[in-house]
């Protein structure tokens, strides 16, 4: 027998209009079945032939088991389109992702990258009055975008616009508002403790 | 509506064919319906000590050689609505029967006037054993979760599988189908085998009949299981049996094991009876409430008017 012959819902003994979780059940069956000492099992298949048995299962379960490979294998088993053995689960898995497009990843950056000024530097070492805008300042000359800043602070993109308009009604409470600047600080380079005290008080008086 | 006709089967001895025969007949009976089990073990009767009843002389013999007829044989059992035919037990006498004679008995079954007909079975494949088998409208193939029984019920199987292509092929095929099996067990292969697509390669077999096999599915149940894991192992005879010889087969249970079986079987006394709340009860309560789903609410109306 060839692997290819049977259709996944065979080889997992599963009707074709199984829920995802019957699926996962007959999988789990099958594999306690061909793995280890079943003793329903070693007079009737040699150990080499539970061993391909079991990978069959796992590869049927590769498909069944997610969602969107197995609607593509549905729909091509209705259609009649191709042969069986064109629906294996690595050419599944690459249709999948030309219908389907994965995100693409952002690169959140570890390390800045920006022509230094010293000048600049200089000016952002020794200031002393913080607010949004300057916050602002410093990470437009930084070359860092908010969202680049959003991953990697792990604060949510529209926080920081808020942190840097300064808007109390968009923020949660103050002491949340502390330790996102002190994030956005610490990424930035900067004094956490010099920027977080003069920020806050700053905010303050906007709130009032 | 004949009687429903279920036969219980088992590859290997001691297993508890007859155990489970007069289980499924006392429970059947508390549903209340009219049974009769019938003693078919050609290698000596034992059903009556399942009972607690004395043996008699009045029993299938008679009616193998003519002396009596079936009705003539039943006796009552001490369970209400339960009847019983009952063995040979003169087995120095050789036991020589004729396949006609066998269909003759399974249609002078179905003329009886009862709900449920329970035969039991002896063990293994017997040639007098298939046709009852084949005739019967719920086939119970009994195992123990022991490897050796579990073997036992695999050539059971194929026993079943090879008299039921005996009747549709002719003697040259079947020749050659007993040889290309004999020679695949012989090699190991690193590919799983199917019995189906090696046939239909090999031989030229046509296969379709064997869908109509798959009718009326055995029913397996494992008797004595100790742990989910003996539980699960009808899941694999299951699996085993669709894959390698792509039978279809049900699994309807477990028994679980129960030191009152053996306690009560001493007594000569169903343990149903003697312990009527164990788990064991309710196992096969919802084995025989599963089977009878069609009948069961038209018995009670039955009652009810």
């Amino acid at each position: 027998m060839e692997a290819t012959k049977f259709s996944y819902y065979d080889v997992l003994e599963v009707d074709i209009h199984s829920q995802q979780h019957e699926i996962t059940h007959a999988y789990e069956r099958a594999r306690n079945t061909y793995s280890g000492d079943n003793p329903a099992v070693y007079s009737i298949f040699s150990e080499e032939e539970a061993r391909e048995m079991l990978r069959m299962i796992e590869e049927a379960y590769s498909v069944l088991g997610n969602k969107t490979l197995r609607n593509l294998y549905d729909e091509k088993i209705s259609k009649g389109v191709g042969k069986l053995e064109d629906l294996s689960f690595d050419n599944l898995s690459i249709e999948s992702k030309l219908t389907i497009p994965e995100p693409k990843k952002r690169v959140p950056l570890t390390k800045l990258d920006y022509p230094r000024n010293e000048v600049m530097e200089n000016k952002y070492a020794n200031a002393a009055d913080w607010t949004g805008s300057l916050l602002k300042e410093v990470r437009e000359y930084k070359k860092v975008s908010a969202d680049q800043l959003s991953v990697v602070t792990k604060v949510s993109s529209f926080y920081i616009s808020a942190i840097e308009n300064m808007e109390p009604s968009q923020l949660p409470a103050a002491v949340f508002v502390r330790g996102y600047v002190g994030q956005i600080a610490k990424y930035l380079g900067l004094n956490e403790k010099i920027v977080c005290d003069s920020y806050m008080k700053n905010f303050k008086q906007v709130g009032k | 509506m004949g009687a429903q006709l279920w036969t219980i089967c088992a590859g290997k001895g001691g297993v508890g064919k007859t155990f489970i025969t007069s289980s499924l007949a006392i429970t059947l009976s508390k549903l209340n319906f009219k049974v009769l089990v019938i003693d078919l073990d050609i290698t000596g009767a034992n059903l009556h000590s399942a009972f607690g009843v004395a043996l008699n002389d009045h029993n299938l013999r008679k009616y193998f050689s003519d002396q009596a007829p079936l009705s003539s044989l039943v006796t009552p059992c001490r369970v209400p609505r339960t009847y019983m035919i009952q063995g040979f037990w003169d087995n120095w006498l050789p036991i020589e029967i004729h396949l006609d004679r066998m269909h003759q008995f399974i249609q002078d079954v179905r003329k009886l006037d009862y709900d449920y007909v329970l035969i039991d079975l002896g063990a293994g494949a017997q040639s007098l054993y298939l046709p009852v088998i084949e005739a019967s409208d719920e086939k119970f193939l009994i195992t123990s979760p022991e490897p050796s029984s579990i073997e036992k019920t695999y050539r059971f199987v194929e026993s079943w599988i090879f008299y039921r292509l005996s009747q549709v092929g002719n003697s040259d095929s079947i020749k050659n189908l007993e040889c290309t099996l004999r020679d695949y067990r012989k090699i190991n292969h690193n590919t799983p085998f199917c019995f189906r697509s090696y046939l239909k390669e090999s031989s030229g077999f046509t296969f379709d009949h064997l869908d109509s096999i798959n009718d009326k599915p055995f029913q397996i149940l494992i008797n004595e299981t100790r742990s989910q894991q003996d539980h699960d192992l009808g899941y694999s005879i299951k699996s085993i049996c669709n894959k390698y010889y792509d039978l279809k087969v049900d699994f309807l249970g477990s028994i679980d094991f129960d030191n009152a079986v053996w306690q009560s079987s001493r007594g000569r006394e169903p343990v149903l009876i003697s312990k009527p709340f164990t788990p064991l009860a309710g196992q096969f309560l919802q084995i025989c409430k599963a089977k009878t789903q069609t009948n069961f609410h038209a018995n009670f109306l039955k009652e009810v008017v």
